[in-house]
C-alpha cells in the first residue's frame, strides 16, 4: 500500500495530543521528517512522533494511522491538505479546526469531534460524542464550513454554536442538538433528542427520524424541499448514508424558529407517507 | 465536391466569439420542464434583436440531472462578457422562478468564470429567502407561493461560437423546407450546440447594414432571395428556388463542426442543388468553417 503508515509502537498508557503531526504542510514528508515532528504526552511532555509510532511508506498525499487510538487526542487538527485515515477509535476532538483535506476514522470518535472545522471532510464510521462540530470552550462559532459525515450516532449538543458546514448523522443525536446554531445544517437519520434548534437563529435541523419541536418553534407547512433532493442524493451516494428514496421524494413538515432569535431556522421532520 | 449530387460550395461559414451559460433545468415532470425551457428560450434567436441567444441542447434523464428529476440543459449565448448575468438574471427570473416546481442549476460547474445569478434573483424572496452549501456549491432557496424556488448563486461563463451557419439552396420552398428538416433532425441533441432559430431554421439570413437605411444594421441578404435574381446581383444558381438557412452555435468549433457535417449531409437530398454558407470575406468573424473541409471529415 502506497502513503506514509503509522502504527503505533505499543498501547497508549495516558493520553496524547497529535494535533501537530498534521496541522503543518505534510503531505510530500517524509517518514524521517513526520518521525521528528513533536508531539505531547500527557506522561512524557514533549516528544517526536517517532517514539510512539513506527512510520514507513512513501509520500503520495495519504497517511494510514493503526493501533488504538482511543486515549488520543487532536488526531488530524488542524489538518489543511491529504488524506488522513485512521483504521480504528480515536479520542476528543479529532479533526478539530481541519481547514481541509480528509480525515477518516474508522471506529468512534470521542468529544468534540471537528470542533471549529472551516473546511474539508471528515468521516467518522462508528459514533461521536458530546459537542462534534461545535465550539471550542471559549469560541463564539463552531464549524464554519466544510463536512461532518457520522454514521452511528452522535452526543449532545452536535453542532452547536456552527456558523455553516454540514453535519450529517447517520444515526441519532442526543439533547441540543444545533444550540445555538447561527447558521449551518445538521441532519439526522435517526431520532433528535430533546430541544431540538434550541435558539437557533438561521439554521437547518433535518430529521429523518423522531423529534419534538419546542415551544419556540412553529409549524409552517408541508412541504417537499429541492435542495433536500440535492443534499440527500449526495449524502447517500458519496457518503453511503441510510437515505432512501422515500427520503428523497418524501414530504416534511416545516417548524420556523427558533422565535426565541430570529426565528429563520428550521427544522424539516420527514413525514413518512 | 459533390455529396449525392448536391454541390458544395467551395468557401465557408464564418463564425464569432461569444460567452455561454449551460443552464440544467429540472421540475416535477417533463410537461414542466417543455414549459420552463421553451419560455426561457422563446425571442432569443439573435443578438441582433433579442440581446442573446438561446436553446436547448437536450433532454437529460433522471439519472443525469442533479436532483434526480426529469430536465433539460440549455445554452444561453451572448457577445459580451457583462451581458451574460444580466440575460441570465431577467430570463430565469421571469420563466424559470415563475414555473412551477423547476430548479435552475449551473451546467458548466468547473467553468472558472463566474456569473451571479442567484446571487441577485434571491432578493426576490425578500428576506426571507436563504442558502445552502451541497457539495461546495452555493445554492439559493427563494421561497414562492407554490412552495421554494432552488437556483445556483453563480453559473459558469465560457467562450463559444455564434453564427456557424449553412445555405441549403434548392428547386422549390417544399424541398429547401425538407432539407432543412432533416439538417435540423440530425444535428438535434448532438452536444454543446444549439439551433436558435425556429426549429432551428432560418429562411431571412441577412447581411450586414442596409443599401437604404443607416439605421438597419442588418437587411435582407438580398443575393439569396429568389425574388430579387432579376434586380439584384444573385448569388443564386438558375435553377434554384428557395433557400434556407441553418444557424448553430457551440460551445466550441469541434460541436460546431460535427453538427454542421451532419447537418449539411443529411440536406443533400434530391430537388437541393447546392450547399454553401454565410460569410463576410473573413474579415468579422475570427471562427472560419470551410465546408470541403468539414464534409471531408477535416473539421474547421
Amino acid at each position: 500500500m502506497s502513503g506514509i503508515r503509522l502504527t503505533l509502537r505499543s498501547p497508549l498508557a495516558g493520553r496524547v495530543d497529535l494535533r501537530a503531526a498534521f496541522a503543518a504542510s505534510w503531505t510530500a514528508a517524509t517518514p524521517a521528517e513526520l518521525a521528528r515532528r513533536e508531539v505531547w504526552s500527557a506522561r512524557s511532555g514533549t516528544v517526536p512522533l517517532g517514539e510512539l509510532f513506527a512510520i514507513d511508506g512513501t509520500p503520495d498525499g495519504s497517511a494510514t494511522l493503526a493501533g488504538d487510538l482511543t486515549l488520543a487526542e487532536r488526531v488530524g487538527a488542524g489538518l489543511a491538505e491529504g488524506f488522513v485515515r485512521v483504521d480504528g477509535n480515536v479520542g476528543d476532538r479529532a479533526g478539530a479546526d481541519l481547514s481541509g483535506g480528509r480525515l477518516e476514522i474508522g471506529g468512534n470518535a470521542g468529544d468534540s469531534t471537528a470542533e471549529g472545522m472551516a473546511g474539508g471532510l471528515v468521516v467518522v464510521r462508528g459514533n461521536t460524542g458530546d459537542r462534534a462540530g461545535a465550539a471550542a470552550p471559549g469560541r463564539k462559532r463552531g464549524m464554519t464550513g466544510g463536512e461532518l459525515v457520522i454514521l452511528g450516532n452522535a452526543g449532545d449538543e452536535t453542532g452547536a454554536l456552527m456558523r455553516r458546514g454540514l453535519v450529517a448523522v447517520g444515526g441519532t443525536t442526543g439533547c441540543c442538538t444545533l444550540l445555538s446554531t447561527i447558521a449551518g445544517t445538521v441532519v439526522a437519520c435517526g431520532a433528535v433528542g430533546a430541544e431540538a434548534a434550541l435558539w437557533n437563529k438561521r439554521g437547518s435541523l433535518i430529521c429523518l427520524g423522531s423529534v419534538d419541536p419546542s415551544a419556540t418553534y412553529r409549524y409552517a407547512c408541508v412541504i417537499q424541499p429541492v435542495y433536500l433532493r440535492l443534499l440527500f442524493r449526495r449524502l447517500r451516494d458519496v457518503h453511503g448514508l441510510p437515505v432512501t428514496a422515500a427520503h428523497i421524494d418524501g414530504r416534511y413538515r416545516r417548524y420556523s424558529g427558533d422565535f426565541s432569535e430570529t426565528g429563520k431556522g428550521e427544522i424539516l421532520a420527514w413525514s413518512p407517507a | 465536391m459533390k455529396i449525392r449530387g448536391v454541390h458544395i460550395e467551395d468557401t465557408f461559414a464564418e463564425a464569432f466569439t461569444m460567452r455561454a451559460a449551460r443552464l440544467v433545468i429540472t421540475a416535477r415532470s417533463d410537461r414542466w420542464v417543455r414549459e420552463a425551457a421553451l419560455k426561457l428560450t422563446g425571442f432569443a434567436t439573435s443578438v441582433i434583436g433579442c440581446k442573446c441567444e438561446a436553446g436547448i441542447e437536450r433532454a437529460m434523464t433522471e439519472a443525469e440531472t442533479p436532483d434526480g428529476r426529469p430536465g433539460v440543459s440549455v445554452l444561453l449565448m451572448v457577445m459580451a462578457k457583462d451581458e451574460l448575468s444580466k440575460r441570465l438574471v431577467e430570463r430565469v427570473g421571469q420563466t424559470i422562478l415563475t414555473c412551477p416546481t423547476t430548479a435552475c442549476y449551473d451546467g458548466l460547474p468547473d467553468a472558472p468564470d463566474r456569473v451571479k445569478v442567484g446571487s441577485s434573483l434571491r432578493y426576490f424572496g425578500d428576506g426571507y429567502q436563504s442558502s445552502k452549501v451541497i457539495g461546495g456549491q452555493r445554492f439559493w432557496r427563494i421561497p414562492v407561493m407554490e412552495g421554494e424556488f432552488l437556483v445556483a448563486e453563480t453559473f459558469g461563463m465560457v467562450k463559444c461560437i455564434g453564427g456557424g451557419n449553412f445555405l441549403i439552396l434548392a428547386e422549390d420552398a417544399d424541398r429547401a423546407l425538407a432539407a432543412a428538416e432533416a439538417a435540423v433532425d440530425a444535428m438535434h441533441g448532438m452536444p454543446g450546440i444549439i439551433l436558435p432559430f425556429p426549429g432551428g431554421v432560418v429562411r431571412s439570413g441577412s447581411k450586414v447594414g442596409s443599401k437604404r437605411s443607416k439605421t438597419m444594421i442588418a437587411s435582407t441578404n438580398d443575393a439569396y432571395c429568389p425574388t430579387l435574381r432579376a434586380v439584384t446581383t444573385t448569388a443564386l444558381p438558375d435553377t434554384v428556388n428557395s433557400v434556407l438557412e441553418i444557424v448553430v452555435n457551440g460551445l466550441d468549433a469541434a460541436a460546431v463542426s460535427d453538427s454542421m457535417r451532419a447537418g449539411i449531409d443529411a440536406a443533400c437530398i434530391p430537388g437541393v442543388v447546392s450547399i454553401t454558407a454565410g460569410n463576410y470575406g473573413g474579415k468579422l468573424g475570427p471562427h472560419h468553417f470551410k465546408l470541403r473541409d468539414i464534409m471531408g471529415g477535416k473539421g474547421a
